[in-house]
């Protein structure tokens, strides 16, 4: 039981990071950014790829590759698009996102690499009585100083305040002198930042890496930021949160008929929707779609 | 040209065949409260939108302290000392208020800590600094414009236009916008444009009052002037006179 709490919070903090992640750029793009999923895919395989380096080294590579190819993809691909209709930026976001894709199965090809990283944290402790897998419990710490570390960003900094000016109204903050191009890039660049995160918790529990590997969480993590509420930083996390936890619950009370898991998953995100359509932290006119 | 002077001069603008705005112009001094009035479609947005930068002008140019601004984006206005408010306050409403408030300086490239000593101070002088931590989306109308001239006056402006800052305001809070505007005279010294519907406001706030109709700038004098003058009332003010 305890394990099953565990597991679901861990699920739940790893989704929030994923969404996270997504609503920094929407919040100052309006951008839903379908090739955050290949920044998680390409953090991963650089995990994998300098595995036989020290773990530190690893993950400074990773941060920084992760990064630059969030700036770039903002600079060579968004920035030209800025300003056209939404479906127009979104159907970019799925040509980059496969573009990306065939890209990775170029360089590392179709099949899954592998490798044990941080294999430290594969195993499990005994804690009054019971087995507790030592990923769970550094999942939750990670992720809890992750979230901790984005919050004094996000409340205490000046980048932060821009950030979430810019995502309650863009227009507005740019009329009061935000600097819109600096505010993107690090938006970009703190979203890799935060995919090299979600990646190695990832990679540590499942290190098959293919070059779909990053879309299936991207996609629940999207969910997590409709139901949570799209114009919010606080609501982005708090939905992948909600949705890492009640898929984590859906999977061990479903027992054999977990399959139908992302059923039930998709059932209780249609009814929040409709109880609450612009999400947990909505303000009421907040209905934007995309 | 005075050096120390917000200056308009002779600005005219067209959007096809229509002429929103004829060889208009405006000088206003630091410390001095000018009045726009006008009816609908006079051009005072055109006008004021022209002053902060968010419209090019067909003619005619706007200075600062000498300083031309033609070609300037509005960022490059605020920067050189140029600041307004929005009809729509445009207030953040998922940020604190005095971080809408600090927004205003952070723009200006302050750092975090600047900026809110800079809103603690500008909240401070409006006597709205109690209001500080709630956030902006919480507080009422009459508030919420208060803080939307915090936002602007945070920007350390020399010159601030305030587009219809009275807009929606009840008989009791409209004094407060007054005594706030008086704080701010007193407090910055800023120069003020005040583009405003409230002619009561406009008579009891400003020094001097500039009257545009269907583009043209009819009368630029004193108040008390502006509500005897018979082109103002026909134009703007009607037959029957102010209310």
């Amino acid at each position: 039981m305890i394990q099953s709490i565990l597991d679901a919070i861990s699920l739940g903090g790893l989704y929030a990071l994923a969404a996270l992640g997504l609503g920094l750029v929407f919040g100052v793009m309006r951008l839903v950014n379908f090739a955050h999923g290949e920044l998680i895919t390409i953090a991963a395989y650089m995990l994998v790829v300098t595995v036989n380096l020290p773990l530190i080294i690893s993950l400074l590579l990773t941060v920084l590759v992760t990064a630059a190819v969030a700036f770039l993809m903002e600079l060579t691909i968004y920035r030209r698009l800025r300003g056209v209709n939404p479906a127009i930026m979104l159907i970019a976001s799925f040509g980059l996102s496969t573009v990306l894709q065939r890209v990775y199965e170029l360089i590392f090809g179709a099949l899954p690499k592998s490798a044990v990283v941080a294999p430290f944290l594969n195993g499990a402790f005994k804690f009054a009585g019971l087995s507790i897998t030592i990923s769970s419990v550094i999942t939750i710490v990670l992720t809890v100083v992750i979230l901790l570390a984005m919050g004094y960003l996000v409340e205490k900094t000046s980048l932060g305040l821009q950030l979430r000016a810019a995502a309650a109204d863009f227009r507005t903050a740019r009329l009061l002198g935000v600097r819109s191009n600096r505010l993107i890039s690090a938006a970009f660049v703190l979203s890799g930042v935060l995919a090299t995160c979600v990646a190695f918790i990832l990679v540590v529990e499942n290190p098959e890496v293919n070059p779909y590997y990053g879309v299936n969480i991207t996609i629940l993590a999207l969910v997590g930021i409709v139901i949570g509420g799209i114009s919010s930083l606080r609501g982005a996390a708090l939905g992948g949160f909600v949705v890492g936890v009640i898929l984590s619950a859906l999977n061990t009370l479903l027992g054999n008929g977990r399959v139908y898991a992302y059923s039930w998953l998709f059932l209780l995100v249609l009814i929040i929707l409709l109880v609450r359509p612009g999400g947990f932290l909505s303000k009421g006119s907040e209905l934007e779609r995309v | 040209m005075e050096q120390k002077t917000f200056h308009a001069d002779e600005i005219s603008k067209s959007f096809g065949a229509l002429q929103v705005l004829d060889n208009v112009s405006l000088a206003i001094k630091p410390g001095e409260i000018v009045g726009l009035l006008g009816p609908n479609g006079a051009g005072k947005s055109t006008f004021i939108n022209i002053l902060a930068g968010y419209e090019r002008q067909d003619g005619g140019t706007v200075t600062i302290d000498g300083v031309p601004l033609d070609g300037r984006k509005p960022s490059d206005r605020a920067k050189l000392g140029i600041a307004r408010t929005f009809q729509s306050g445009r207030l953040f409403g998922n940020l604190t208020v005095a971080e809408n408030v600090a927004l205003g300086a952070l723009g200006l490239g302050n750092s975090r800590k600047v900026a809110e000593d800079r809103a603690d101070e500008v909240l401070e002088i409006l006597g709205i600094d109690k209001l500080s931590r709630f956030p902006a989306g919480s507080i009422s109308h009459g508030n919420a414009r208060l803080v939307g001239l915090a936002r602007a006056v945070a920007a350390h402006p020399k010159y601030l236009i305030m587009d219809e800052p009275a807009a929606g305001l009840n008989e009791d809070e409209a004094p407060r916008l007054l005594h706030a505007l008086e704080q701010v005279r007193k407090n910055i010294g800023c120069g003020m444009l005040l583009v405003e519907h409230n002619v009561k406001l406009v008579t009891e706030a400003c020094d001097r009052v500039i009257v545009l109709a269907t583009g043209i700038l009819i009368f630029d004098g004193l108040p008390a002037d502006a509500l005897t003058n018979p082109e103002v009332k026909t134009a703007y003010l009607g037959s029957s006179g102010a209310h």
